[in-house]
């Protein structure tokens, strides 16, 4: 970290010794080891700053003591914060907030059991009045699809008695030659005309 | 069973040979096992063109009119013989549509129209 420090050119002094302090770490400017000393700095002897030792010995004292009576104060107030912080989540605190909260929860929760009960009285109203109205509507198609099976029977009896009766004129090998004498004296012509009124005239132009 | 329509143009001939032909044909439609209704003649009249068929022009024919009900796998059959009778000039094979009711019937209403 020292070497690092000493390639910038910023004021190392003060980034790391504390203000007033009497350790001052040794730190490289701008010169690396080998480089030689300066000319004007030849016979420097470097000295440390005089100190009075009656004044060392004072002053000491009174910094033991001021420090330890912020740090005292200092841990005083973390106490107090601590002991609020605790009583706020574990402590009296907290249990009467849970004691709210739960009497809140029971009243809501009361409030919604009331409003499902209601709804369901009224869904269930109302599904009895759809299930009697779908009840009516079965048996109305019912009946109505008996009666249709009954008249679609009763068409296609009809129907027979028709074809039965019809039956009694089809064309069988006995009455063949009649049949065909018959059909070659009657010709029969189904030219018409028709105009708009609707008027119908049957008799035509007869080609030869 | 479908209802089938045979309109069929005979040769103009003298009544006993017509007699014949139809006698024939209404043999091989009975022996196919059809149900013959009725037989109706349109009678002998002109034809609306010249028709040749089976080596000759004819300009008159007559119309005849065969009512029956039938199996629809006779009918391709029966076409190809009245095709190879020489007397016959033109066979039509139609099926009669069955009848609807008024309720099925949804044409033009009665109504005045405006034209």
């Amino acid at each position: 970290m020292l070497r690092a420090l000493s390639r910038s050119p910023a004021p190392v002094v003060s980034l790391l010794s504390p203000r007033a302090a009497v350790l001052v770490e040794t730190v490289r400017g701008r010169k690396s080891r080998t480089d030689p000393k300066a000319k004007s700095k030849l016979g420097r002897i470097k000295t440390p700053p005089p100190v009075d030792p009656g004044e060392m010995v004072v002053l000491k004292q009174r910094y033991t003591e001021y420090s330890l009576i912020l740090r005292a104060l200092r841990l005083e107030f973390k106490e107090q914060m601590l002991r609020k912080k605790y009583e706020e989540e574990v402590g009296s605190v907290a249990e009467e907030r849970a004691k709210r909260e739960e009497e809140e929860h029971r009243s809501l929760m009361a409030l919604n059991d009331a409003e499902n009960l209601r709804m369901r009285e009224i869904r269930e109203q109302r599904m009895q009045q759809e299930a009697e109205a779908a009840e009516l509507k079965k048996r109305d198609a019912d009946i109505l699809r008996q009666q249709e099976l009954e008249n679609y029977i009763k068409e296609k009896e009809r129907h027979i008695l028709l074809l039965q009766e019809e039956a009694k004129d089809f064309i069988t090998p006995e009455n063949l030659d009649q049949r065909i004498e018959e059909a070659l004296d009657n010709p029969k012509n189904y030219n018409f005309a028709i105009d708009k009124e609707g008027r119908v005239v049957k008799r035509t132009a007869f080609q030869r | 069973m479908p209802r089938y329509e045979l309109c069929v143009i005979l040769k103009a001939m003298q009544r006993p040979e017509t007699a014949a032909v139809l006698r024939r044909t209404v043999e091989t439609l009975l022996e196919r096992g059809a149900v013959v209704r009725s037989l109706e003649s349109l009678g002998e009249r002109r034809l609306p063109y010249k028709i040749s068929k089976h080596d000759s022009r004819h300009t008159h024919g007559g119309y005849f009119s065969v009512d029956f009900h039938a199996s629809p796998k006779i009918v391709s059959e029966l076409l190809d013989h009245l095709e190879r009778d020489i007397d016959v000039l033109r066979p039509t094979l139609l099926k009669k549509d069955p009848e609807l009711s008024q309720a099925q019937c949804c044409g033009a209403q009665k109504k005045k129209s405006k034209y």
